[in-house]
């Protein structure tokens, strides 16, 4: 928060309450490295480890002039990032990231050697530094060996984000069956985990469940020639992930009630897209959406639904019009459009759909039965809109924030507020831009094998965790 | 190849309206007290620009104006283009037309666009009450002024010699006509009791302004017409609660010295109101290139004059006049007219128009027709309302109407098919009025 | 009549006192049955006048004219005035100056004056003649360039209370009253009107000047010079009235300051407009005048008598009222060459519809 005064009211709040200060995080700006410092890729054990090998391949190898999108299924080498990386670790060596290529792991023994060489790396991890596990789904058709140590992985990247340090973060990557680790949305959403684009993704298990997708042509602007709609875009989170698509090549119609329209003007503006008023609840909303797009910028690829409201109150005491209000706007209204998009055979080409969850829609929160149930329902929704938009290579997807800094929970009283803020192992408050990013990631061609799934961008809150 | 030796004559292209944008309209005094006129333009252009992606466009030319206009906004509507997300290269002029400046920056607009000099075209107005200008007394100024062309001690001395106390009190602008010092309402009380419109008349007309565009603002119909400002969202003047009863209790403010008896209230006048308004014009083809649904295209337009100075005829009467002429040109009546917009300066001028339309000896001995120029039917007239409920901000009323209009025009065509046109009307001081008639494209 | 050739035109400050020091030797001679009774023989003339580009600047300012190059007929009056008062000054002017009142006024401007004209003016009295309430005469100037009298003005004043031996009878003056037309217009006039007039018209008569002195004369306020108030009227009219023209004003009702005026300005049949200056509450007239267009007859210019000009056919029924009295004195008949204006044929509510007035003052067709 660039306010002195709140800045230093909050460092005297972690103070009373006992708190260490926060690690101011690194966020993404363009021509910043991928990783800024070595990385070390270390595979599954002491033998030959091919997907080690294709990681830091792909790691390592040269960058090539944008060019042709490989075949995400193949397993040949694909354009290098040209990182520093490094197979094994040297004792004191300063490490920026730590990529554990976990998939050939077949029983919890095997941990040992990976781990533990990550784990004597850990204490001199650079600031902001990354843990990115690359690991396979753990089903009840495994054999129980099997299972145990890829369920076990998952405990582990939590425990390791809850011990991080210095703005560092933990994630993994969890690879559906028959995924290889050079499928585009592993090594989508390995680049995303290694970037600063989840400065606030933390503690957090990215799902792979298809071959589905494809690396974008250029990794700056994975949206190029994509429309997206985001509503909720006048301000906040909303007007963020407007901001962010634009930033990331995307055309954006920009979508918010009519009486936020001098600030939505403003957002439209500055990121050069389309603003369209419009209330969301509206039975034509779909359809005046889709129009609008098709007619200004000719077709529509991403749906953001951002536009959500809270109407407060313990159970016991919900009125109607507060349960019913939240129901329309936060869910009812999402599901509508999406209808409106699904029928209409205008929405095919890859299409994308990201939605807005919560971590109350995870957990539940006092006060906020009905908040939590749209934003349960998100999740739930999403699951079962992403089958449907398969055939066409879309997805569904949600993001769940956890605590993020906007113009609402500034409103919050500040010790709630600084607790708030203290509730996850970031022990600080997300930005808005950090949904954003965790939204365009899942909005963008190499997200197409994440597949109805939600993503929290919570600093691993512990709420829901 | 054959040399063709003349350009054969094309018939002027179409000059489609695309869209507007307005900033609510608000009160004198209101959300927009410390807004400029430039700040106010600047704001209906950027949600203009927001609405149709208009950012870094270099439009062919945007023109608007004020009526009350400081002169340190001579270039005011280059100004505000330049405050806009719109290119920088864009041109743009101003025009004064007292409260038909907005209409006629559409039609100045609308020919250049026919002529081909034009593609696209921005037309807008602006007016605040609440930042109008000050000036200093012509006496002080002058002084002043010789002050300044003084070479002598003595002349110096002389002009300042010539200001006295009184001189130096601030001059707020008026109303008032500069030549007959009545101000408008006082004019239209005349106008009023010369055509003998009754209190009852005026008071239904305005309820009906009222109502109307409250259910417009229901409907969602202003959601792609308005974008908000300074926290105003809908238009501060619109009464949803008002009724003939409360209507019926207000005091009349005009007319009250004259024999006929004073029906002229603050509610069944328009207020004073800052606002602006932005319509956005093109070409078929840049229509077409940028997917812009035409709404509605210019088809003609027509101004009038009314000489008011020696009481021929009522101040704000000239469209009475004007119409006739328009409607002829075109091969058309009345009854050819799906939508009729009045600008509702008082109820009254709607109400004198639409009687001295029916006057079988008006239409005979100043119209020059056979006889009366002929009825408006009610249900077509200011469909969505008009100034009484939305405000007159001088020069963005006219925006106010022709995109409210167009859009009708166009929502009617893809109802009900058809060609349906509008006629718009507005008078202005100065005995001015200037009418145009669009139809849906 | 004798003409009286004076080098310039004189001071309206020493005129003024002069003719309140002869009021007073007036009033004393009356008693003494020594009064003169009849008109001095004299006409007043200035040769050479001529109008200040800012004196016509500030002139037309002030009454609301276009700043045009050529003279307003207020100013041509105003130029000349001090002879006119100069006559009035005089010893032997039967009526006394200070106090007397400003009935009507009749203009005929033959053609535009260019500011840069130069002008001869002269002045005579003419027309003693008893009034219902005292006595009356006709103040004639007349303007010409190289000999061709271009402005001719008659102003009647009357003396309240002085009734001079007479052959004639007081006309009945059966004014019509007033009804108020729909005003056309509004003048919000300051209290400082009658300063500002007096300023550029050197009229400074202190019933324009001050509650104070106005008071001192019988006025509850300061009053609105008459012609003034005549000049915004013609001012008004605007271009329409064209170059040549007969403006002709009634003062019914002084204007006390400070004042708003309800006025009307409308086109008459035939051309040309009638004006109206009145109180908007109580209806009551302030000034009534026409402005006719000229005479249908050129002008027999005849350069040997050429303040005779235009004066040689009157029609029958109407008195001759631009002739020039030096050479035919006395021959008028009646008083009625000014009667009261707008006949209340112009109605304040109703159909706006403007009904053919009576033409009853004019001296032409």
């Amino acid at each position: 928060m660039a306010n002195p005064i709140t800045t230093t009211l909050s460092a005297k709040l972690s103070g009373l309450l006992g708190f260490s200060p926060a690690v101011p995080l690194r966020r993404w700006s363009a021509g910043q490295p991928l990783v800024d410092g070595k990385v070390l890729v270390l595979g599954s054990g002491t033998g030959p480890d091919a997907d080690a090998d294709a990681v830091a391949a792909l790691l390592s190898g040269s960058p090539a002039q944008p060019s042709a999108t490989p075949d995400s299924a193949g397993t040949e080498v694909l354009d290098g990032w040209g990182l520093d990386v490094y197979r094994h670790p040297v004792p004191d060596e300063r490490y920026a990231a730590v990529v554990l290529v976990l998939t050939g792991v077949e029983h919890p023994d095997a941990l040992h050697e990976p781990l533990l060489a990550a784990a004597s790396t850990l204490k001199k991890l650079a600031r902001g530094g990354r843990v990115v596990t690359i690991s396979r789904t753990a089903s009840a058709s495994d054999a129980p060996a099997v299972a145990a140590a890829r369920q076990g992985v998952d405990a582990v990247v939590r425990t390791i984000a809850k011990e991080s340090r210095g703005g560092a973060t933990a994630n993994g990557i969890v690879l559906g069956d028959g995924v290889p680790v050079t499928a585009a949305s592993a090594v989508g959403a390995l680049r995303f985990l290694l970037s600063t684009r989840s400065a606030f993704v933390h503690g957090q298990l990215l799902a792979v469940d298809s071959t589905a997708g494809a690396l974008p042509a250029d990794w700056d602007a994975p949206l190029a020639g994509r429309v997206a709609v985001v509503t909720g875009a006048a301000r906040g989170i909303g007007a963020a992930i407007a901001r962010t698509l634009a930033r990331d090549g995307a055309t954006v119609v920009a979508v918010d009630v009519p009486a936020a329209g001098e600030q939505l003007a403003a957002v439209a503006n500055e990121v050069r897209g389309t603003a369209l008023q419009l209330d969301i609840t509206a039975p034509d909303a779909g359809a005046t959406i889709l129009e609008h797009a098709l007619a200004r910028h000719g077709h529509l690829d991403v749906v953001v639904h951002n536009a959500g409201i809270t109407r407060d109150k313990l159970f016991a005491n919900m009125t109607e019009a507060q349960w019913d209000s939240v129901i329309a706007v936060n869910i009812a209204a999402q599901l509508a459009i999406n209808e409106a998009l699904l029928t209409s055979g205008d929405f095919t080409d890859a299409p994308r759909i990201v939605s807005i969850s919560s971590t109350t829609g995870l957990a539940g929160n006092r006060g906020q039965a009905n908040y939590a149930a749209t934003k349960g329902g998100v999740i739930g929704m999403v699951r079962a809109t992403a089958p449907l938009l398969e055939p066409f290579g879309g997805t569904a997807n949600a993001v769940a924030p956890g605590f993020i800094e906007t113009e609402m929970t500034a409103r919050m009283p500040a010790v709630t507020r600084q607790v708030a803020r203290q509730l996850n192992s970031l022990q600080q408050g997300g930005l808005p831009v950090d949904v954003a990013e965790a939204v365009s990631f899942l909005a963008s061609p190499q997200a197409g094998g994440v597949v109805g799934r939600t993503l929290r961008v919570c600093g691993q809150n512990v709420v829901g965790a | 190849m054959a040399l063709k030796n003349t350009a054969t004559p094309s018939a002027p292209r179409r000059a489609l309206v695309l869209g507007g944008n307005r900033i609510p309209f608000a009160r004198s005094g209101g959300a927009y007290a410390h807004a400029s006129n430039q700040d106010m333009l600047t704001a209906a252009l950027e949600g203009l620009v927001a609405r149709y992606g208009l950012q870094g466009e270099r439009i062919g030319e945007v023109a608007a104006g004020a009526v009350l206009k400081h002169s340190r906004d001579f270039n005011l509507t280059r100004e505000a283009v330049l405050g806009s997300s719109l290119d920088a290269t864009t041109p743009a002029y101003d025009v004064q037309q007292a409260c038909a400046t907005g209409l006629e920056t559409l039609v100045g607009l609308s020919n250049k666009i026919r002529l081909g000099q034009l593609e696209s075209a921005i037309a807008g107005g602006v007016d605040s009450t609440s930042d109008a200008p000050i000036v200093v007394t012509d006496r002080l100024r002058r002084a002043l002024l010789d002050l300044s062309r003084a070479r002598t001690a003595g002349q110096k001395l002389a002009a300042l010699g010539r200001i006295r106390p009184k001189d130096l009190a601030p001059v707020a602008p008026s109303t008032g006509e500069p030549r007959t010092h009545l101000s408008m309402g006082e004019h239209q009380a005349l106008t009023t009791a010369q055509w003998g419109i009754t209190r009852e008349a005026q008071d239904e007309l305005a309820l009906a302004s009222h109502q109307r565009l409250a259910a417009a603002w229901d409907a969602g119909f202003f959601d792609d017409l308005v974008t908000p400002y300074r926290g105003q969202t809908v238009d501060g003047n619109l009464r949803r609660d008002t009724s003939l009863e409360k209507l019926a209790g207000l005091k009349p403010t005009f007319g009250t010295r004259l024999d006929a008896p004073a029906t002229m209230t603050a509610g069944n006048s328009t207020p004073l109101t800052d606002g602006a308004s932005t319509v956005l014009l093109g070409s078929e083809e840049w229509a077409a290139t940028r997917g812009l649904t035409p709404l509605a295209a210019v088809v003609d337009a027509e101004a009038g004059a009314v000489d008011f100075v020696h009481g021929e005829d009522g101040l704000l009467m000239a469209p009475v006049f004007a119409v006739p002429r328009l409607l002829a040109r075109n091969g058309l009546t009345l009854a050819d007219l799906e939508y009729v917009e009045i600008h509702e300066a008082f109820a009254s001028t709607v109400l004198a128009t639409l009687a001295a339309w029916e006057s079988d000896e008006f239409g005979r001995t100043r119209l020059g027709l056979d006889g009366a120029f002929g009825t408006v039917d009610r249900a077509r007239l200011n469909v969505h309302g008009s100034s009484l409920a939305a405000g007159h901000p001088f020069a963005a009323t006219g925006g106010r109407i022709v995109a409210t209009i167009a859009k009708e025009l166009h929502l009617r065509k893809q109802r009900d098919g058809g060609t349906p046109r509008a006629l718009v009307s507005i008078c202005a001081a100065g005995g001015l009025g200037l009418t145009a008639i669009l139809e849906a494209a | 009549m004798t003409l009286v050739d004076l080098p310039a035109v004189p001071g309206l400050g020493g005129l003024y006192a002069r003719g309140a020091a002869s009021t007073g030797r007036l009033a004393l001679a009356r008693r003494t049955g020594s009064a003169p009774v009849e008109l001095p023989a004299t006409a007043y003339r200035v040769r050479g006048v001529r109008a200040s580009l800012d004196h016509l600047a500030a002139y037309q300012r002030l009454v609301g004219e276009e700043a045009s190059d050529t003279l307003p007929p207020g100013l041509v009056h105003v130029l000349g005035f001090p002879l006119a008062i100069a006559l009035m000054a005089r010893t032997d002017f039967p009526l006394p100056m200070l106090g007397m009142v400003h009935l009507a006024n009749l203009v005929e401007q033959r053609r535009a004056i260019g500011y840069d004209e130069t002008l001869d003016v002269t002045a005579s009295a003419d027309r003693l003649r008893p009034h219902r309430t005292g006595t009356q005469v006709d103040l004639v100037v007349e303007a010409a360039v190289d000999d061709e009298v271009v402005w001719r003005g008659v102003s009647t004043y009357l003396a309240k209370g002085v009734h001079l031996p007479s052959d004639e009878r007081a006309s009945d003056d059966e004014r019509a009253p007033f009804e108020p037309p729909l005003p056309t217009g509004q003048w919000q006039l300051a209290a400082d009107t009658g300063r500002r007039y007096a300023a550029v018209s050197g009229d400074r008569n202190p019933i324009h000047l001050s509650p104070l002195t106005a008071k001192a004369f019988g006025f509850p306020r300061t009053i609105a010079h008459g012609m003034y108030t005549a000049a915004r009227l013609l001012a008004d009219a605007g271009r329409g009235r064209g170059d040549a023209f007969v403006w002709s004003v009634d003062f019914v009702k002084p204007v006390l300051l400070p004042a708003t005026v309800a006025t009307s300005v409308r086109h008459r049949p035939g051309g040309g407009f009638d004006l109206a200056a009145w109180h908007p509450r109580s209806g009551k007239p302030h000034a009534l005048a026409s402005v006719a267009p000229p005479p249908l007859t050129p002008p027999n210019r005849r350069p040997d008598r050429p303040s005779a000009a235009w004066s040689t056919a009157p029609p029958p029924a109407t008195p001759p009222l631009l002739r020039l009295s030096a050479t035919r004195p006395g021959a008028t008949p009646g008083s009625s060459t000014i009667q009261p204006r707008s006949r209340s044929t112009i109605r304040r509510a109703g159909r706006p519809t403007i009904q053919p007035r009576p033409r009853r003052c004019s001296g032409y067709p």
